[in-house]
């Protein structure tokens, strides 16, 4: 009876630490500060090489398109949702006419990989919510227009299959991206930098048309 | 569903009720048509097949080098574990090699992979167990919190949180940007930190062990018939793990544990998963601090999306995901494309073992085995 | 104005007051689960979500009430209101400041235990008339639940009825006047041994026979998808809430009251000190249900009546012996 007795306390007894031990790992989350990001007021801060909408680019140099409608994008596209028709000038080819059905998109980057003259790139924004399909079929000044409305993501296809190649001697000026380091055991803070925060320096031209904002595509190799 | 009620000698009814394809608990898409006296489920028949997407021809109309990004689909909660044996396999049966940065770096993505997956199971474990509006949505919320920073570093690494695209035949396809490791090391300490708090909320908590201590035993003998593997089959005391038995990708090169239990129940196969946190985070310190320099594919630059012509040949692969042994079983002809793929998905035969251990529980155990058996249905349909 | 529409006049303001602090708790109790949970409650509807609670109301006003064809037409339409009147009219005897209050009966304590049991009828009303196998089910299961956890709950309760000396809710008050060397204040829940542990009891049997995990089994929502409620809509899926989140309350004023000293408190001489004294002191004991609530997994049903029958009921009816023991002691009377 004794030894009943005493494994019934026991067993209580430990019920009681487990509840205290359960409620005070909720407790200290109570006082923790929440992780919401408070989307849309406050905006994350998106990684350099975010895969969003996909754009078309223009030459900064020349203001030219940099498509030439070679097709690779749309050979290499495993949904197939890239179709593109070929203009033939002088100099050099563009494309007549470039479709991108963003609703069956996978964002699988491929198209931006394989892309010779670093035409077709992502943004770093997803923001195409829509209530009519059929603004999601986007046509090619559309893509262009994308193309200058978001901050491009790091990835082109120059850069990409740069960075599988074997490692070339250091370059010279390669600054690395500011990721913000956080201290261990607190939530990283997502919302977007102040505005007064340096913007990390670059050493790839911009790839957008002159009247572009701000925001160029950062160095992101080691 | 129409309804069968059958009133048997000793007056007991018995009632077959629909567990549907859309159910808070299922897991995804996932039917049980369950046979129950009282309380206590007497029978079961599990109908699957409600996210069946054709992966298998899929995969004869794509190249090598599209498929990798489909591939994810699959298993989408550990999307790299799919691309893995994917990849695995065309290397395989067409030779190509893998230089050793880029093996390193698929076993980094495969542990991160499997933190990341084993925080669903958790929270969505303790979610089945405790309801949407109550202590287990408190679990659910803080792993999801735990994996959405890892997936900040998956975001990091490739641009997506989900489905990535990370392998591809020959290598993977991005390396480590800038930071980047200081920025996993600081993850890693506090997901491991993180871990600790859960088990305190769940380790020694009365409610929690008596809802899953004895519940949904799998014997040791039935686990090696039915084909189980990964969690199920180490809670159930064999001793099997891919890693170390056929090691694959350089794992031979880290030192870690594999975590055995012999009880063969729900809390055999948590305490399983939660050693497995651990050993996962202890690996990816290893590669971080070893990561050796080099190309990251073998196929560099144009070549990464130039065609993959495969010679004739047939070869399986497999890869130990966070749900069991997941392979990918390859024949090829000489061209672009595959002949033939089939998958071995882990939840497929992870998810037969049910019929045996389900009657004779309650109908409260069917959530918890179901969540303690962690089935994803992408893979299970396929 | 003769003394029945006085009365009247009362009861129907104390109604209104009752069902607007019903709503607003569910916003008290989702702000606090959320913050527990690292995140924000309702934000967006009115400055930090003050006005989600009017949202929702207006929200379930407007939404359509689908009857199922094959539904017991009576029992499911009389189940809301049937399960929605006890759990209001408990409130009837709720003293919540010396002389405000419905109506102080001399046995309140014995009417609120016995009218709030009133309301596994409606519930097992819902689940039957429903016309589904998980709402019977959840029904069955509450039923069960329920009964259990009705006794221990009742001779908890009684802890401090007999430590008092009667059922009247405002003579319980009064006798936990005054402080023990001028500090701690002579509530039940301080008295040593026999109050602390008549006021877990008390906790733990509310939770059970509120449906409030760790034993929400009627409802959990991963298997019974809702349980009795699954088949209403609209107003009378609002007035079930209602009904819940009221019994919540009141069951929490109740503890208040029989632990914690009711309306006592410094400046408890005006009658609004005190009344505010009771809300505080009944709002923290549902936070400390909500807290308990939000971090624990269910039991599931034979382990929960398990441990009411083999646990709770023992244990309380041992409280009540020392407790009437203890007073026979001191003299008989009421301390």
């Amino acid at each position: 009876m004794a030894s009943e007795q005493a494994s019934f306390l026991g067993e209580t007894g430990q019920l009681v630490r487990a509840v205290g031990r359960a409620m005070g790992v909720t407790f200290k989350n109570l006082l923790r500060r929440p992780i919401t990001v408070r989307y849309p007021t406050v905006k994350r801060v998106y990684p350099d090489r975010f895969r969003g909408i996909l754009a078309l680019t223009y030459d900064p140099q020349t203001g030219e398109e940099n498509c030439i409608g070679c097709r690779l994008c749309e050979y290499i596209c495993p949904p197939q949702v890239i179709k593109v028709e070929m203009l033939k000038a002088e100099k050099r080819n563009f494309a007549k006419t470039f479709t991108l059905e963003l609703y069956a998109c996978e964002f699988c980057e491929l198209c931006v990989q394989v892309c010779p003259t670093d035409a077709i790139i992502m943004m770093k924004s997803f923001d195409l919510a829509t209530a009519d399909r059929r603004e999601l079929l986007l046509d090619k000044d559309r893509l262009h227009a994308l193309g200058l409305q978001f901050d491009p993501s790091w990835a082109t296809g120059n850069r990409l299959r740069d960075m599988q190649a074997p490692p070339k001697p250091a370059k010279a000026a390669a600054a690395p991206a500011a990721e913000a380091t956080v201290p261990a055991q607190s939530p990283p803070d997502r919302r977007a930098p102040a505005a007064g925060a340096a913007a990390p320096a670059h050493n790839s031209p911009d790839r957008r048309a002159p009247e572009a904002s701000a925001g160029a595509p950062t160095a992101n190799t080691e | 569903m129409p309804e069968t009620l059958e009133i048997g000698y000793g007056g007991s009814e018995r009632l077959t009720m629909n567990m549907g394809p859309q159910h808070p608990s299922a897991h995804g898409v996932f039917r049980a048509i369950l046979t129950l006296e009282g309380e206590t489920v007497v029978g079961v028949d599990a109908v699957i097949g409600y996210l069946h997407r054709c992966h298998e021809k899929l995969a004869e109309t794509l190249t090598y080098v599209q498929y990798p990004s489909i591939a994810s689909k699959t298993d989408y909660v550990a999307a790299m574990t799919a691309e893995l044996a994917y990849v695995s396999a065309v290397e395989l049966v067409g030779k190509i090699e893998v230089p050793r940065r880029a093996q390193w770096l698929r076993v980094l993505a495969a542990e991160l992979q499997r933190v990341a997956s084993h925080c669903l199971w958790l929270g969505t474990w303790c979610m089945d167990m405790g309801g949407a509006l109550g202590g287990g949505a408190t679990v659910f919320l803080y792993a999801i919190r735990e994996r959405e920073d890892v997936l900040d570093l998956f975001e990091a690494l490739t641009g997506a949180r989900l489905l990535y695209g990370f392998h591809q035949p020959g290598g993977t396809r991005y390396d480590l940007p800038a930071g980047w490791t200081e920025q996993c090391r600081t993850t890693l300490d506090r997901v491991e930190q993180r871990i600790g708090e859960y088990e305190a909320m769940l380790e020694d908590n009365p409610f929690f062990l008596v809802r899953t201590q004895g519940v949904g035993v799998i014997s040791r003998e039935l686990a090696q018939e039915i084909g189980v593997s990964g969690p199920l089959l180490r809670g159930s005391g064999i001793d099997h793990d891919l890693r170390k038995a056929a090691p694959y990708s350089s794992y031979e090169h880290f030192q870690f544990r594999v975590p055995v239990e012999t009880a063969g129940d729900c809390f055999a196969r948590y305490r399983v998963r939660m050693v497995e946190f651990r050993e996962s985070i202890r690996i990816a310190r290893q590669v971080l601090d070893g990561l050796p320099e080099g190309p990251i594919s073998s196929r560099p630059g144009v070549k990464s999306v130039g065609q993959v012509r495969v010679p004739k040949g047939e070869g399986y692969a497999r890869v130990e995901g966070a749900r069991g042994e997941v392979g990918c079983y390859l024949v090829a002809d000489g061209g672009p494309k595959p002949y033939r793929l089939k998958w071995r998905g882990a939840s497929f035969s992870n998810l037969s073992v049910l019929p045996h251990i389900l009657p004779g529980v309650k109908v409260a155990d069917v959530v918890a085995i179901m969540g303690s058996v962690d089935p994803v249905f992408g893979e299970v349909d396929r | 104005m003769t003394p029945l529409a006085y009365d009247a006049l009362v009861g129907f303001i104390v109604l209104n007051v009752v069902i607007g602090m019903v709503t607003y708790v569910t916003l008290l109790e989702r702000k606090f689960a959320a913050r527990m949970q690292s995140r924000i409650g309702p934000y967006y509807v009115g400055p930090h979500g003050l006005l989600q609670p009017i949202a929702d109301a207006i929200k379930l006003f407007i939404k359509e009430d689908v009857v199922p064809r094959a539904a017991d037409r009576w029992v499911y339409n009389l189940a809301p209101i049937v399960f929605l009147l006890p759990c209001v009219l408990i409130f009837a005897t709720l003293p919540f400041a010396p002389g405000l209050g419905v109506a102080d009966l001399n046995i309140g304590v014995l009417f609120f235990l016995a009218v709030s049991s009133l309301e596994i009828v409606g519930l097992f009303m819902g689940g039957w008339g429903s016309n589904n196998k998980y709402a019977l089910l959840s029904a069955m299961r509450a039923v069960n639940q329920i009964i259990s956890y009705d006794l221990p709950f009742v001779f908890a309760a009684f802890v401090p009825v007999v430590l008092a000396g009667s059922l009247q809710m405002s003579v319980i008050v009064t006798a936990q006047q005054g402080a023990w060397l001028g500090i701690v204040p002579k509530w039940f829940v301080f008295y040593p041994v026999i109050g602390q542990l008549a006021f877990v009891a008390f906790l733990i049997a509310t939770l059970a026979a509120e449906n409030r995990v760790p034993f929400d089994i009627l409802e959990a929502e991963s298997e019974l998808v809702a349980g009795f409620r699954v088949e209403y809509s609209g107003m009378k899926f609002a007035l079930i809430q209602l009904g819940e989140y009221a019994h919540m309350i009141g069951t929490s004023f109740l503890a208040a009251l029989l632990f914690l000293g009711g309306w006592l408190g410094p400046g408890s001489d005006h009658v609004l000190v005190g009344a505010l004294w009771f809300l505080l002191k009944a709002m923290f004991i549902f936070l400390v249900v909500t807290w308990v609530r939000w971090s624990f997994v269910r039991i599931r049903a034979d382990q929960i009546l398990a441990i009411s029958w083999k646990l709770l009921m023992p244990a309380s009816i041992v409280l009540l012996l020392a407790a009437a023991f203890w007073v026979a002691a001191r003299g008989g009377h009421g301390v």
